[in-house]
């Protein structure tokens, strides 16, 4: 079930996070992320001057895909749960690519009365490379 | 010609800029992300929240920007907008952040270093953002890593 409560106790390291598939990534996209970002680097619009700047056309913002890995940590931890999201865009994002975005858990924590767990996350493009390769840290509440 | 990056700029603080979070952006950014999570985009989920009303999705103080210094930022570094990748960024998020709040940015270069990649010779400029609330507690801090194809 979507947005189903994860509680601190019931999680153990090595468990995955639902997967998340997004895309198709249509240009619209880009555009639409463009103005709500105000991320307007003509890069990601124009593929004349992506191919210009050596880039052999248009490919998606990393910020965009990163967006995409944040949804799948808080689909699974919860919105506002998010404590700590690092990651390094490994690879470019084209139009037509779908996105698939994972994570796992590598360890489990108590501080100061809440839970946190760090997950390494990841998102992968439909051959299987990785495009985003990083780690969060949720706190999850206690049971009971 | 490679072009050469100024190093100079190493621990150079950008002029502080105030923001205030608006409650259709966090909405327009979560859609354009495609996350239709509801305590982005329902009010009334937002008002019934601990929070008390919605909040912004974790990466949205990527919209915290100081539009019109960008392109002298590049200026400055001796680059320009066509040759910059995103190498890396993190989200250091202390609390979560709602409509009608304002925060101040503070911007710094941390670093900036060269690499020859597969693709050839880059530089990377790593810069750290810190974001305080009106009572001056620390909200956020953004780490970034801009890449520079040289």
């Amino acid at each position: 079930m979507k947005y189903a409560k994860v509680y601190f106790d019931d999680v153990k390291v090595g468990d995955e996070l639902p997967p998340l598939v997004k895309g198709p990534i249509q240009q619209i996209q880009l555009t639409r992320y463009a103005g709500a970002s105000g991320d307007f680097n003509p890069i990601h619009q124009d593929d004349e001057f992506a191919r210009a700047a050596g880039m052999g056309g248009v490919f998606a913002h990393g910020m965009l895909s990163m967006g995409f890995v944040a949804q799948a940590v808080t689909d699974w931890a919860g919105a506002g749960a998010v404590r700590k999201l690092g990651v390094r865009f490994a690879g470019l994002v084209r139009l037509k690519d779908t996105v698939t975005c994972r994570g796992r858990v590598l360890a489990t924590s108590r501080h100061a009365g809440a839970g946190l767990v760090d997950l390494e996350i990841w998102a992968e493009n439909q051959r299987g490379e990785k495009v985003v390769t990083g780690k969060a840290t949720v706190a999850l509440p206690a049971r009971g | 010609m490679p072009i050469q990056i100024n190093k100079g700029m190493i621990g150079k603080e950008s002029p502080p800029f105030v923001v205030t979070v608006e409650r259709g952006k966090i909405k327009e950014f979560a859609r354009a992300i495609g996350d239709d999570n509801p305590a982005y985009l329902d009010d009334r989920v937002g008002q019934a929240s601990e929070w008390g009303d919605i909040i912004a999705p974790p990466t949205f103080m990527t919209t915290f920007r100081d539009g019109a210094d960008s392109a002298a930022f590049l200026r400055e570094l001796g680059t320009d907008i066509s040759r910059l990748l995103h190498g890396e960024q993190e989200f250091e998020l202390h609390r979560p952040i709602r409509p009608g709040e304002t925060f101040v940015c503070r911007s710094r270069v941390v670093d900036i270093y060269e690499k020859t990649g597969r693709s050839g010779p880059m530089a990377f400029v790593a810069r750290e953002t810190a974001v305080t609330d009106r009572a001056n507690e620390i909200v956020a801090v953004i780490r970034h890593i801009t890449v520079i194809r040289l």
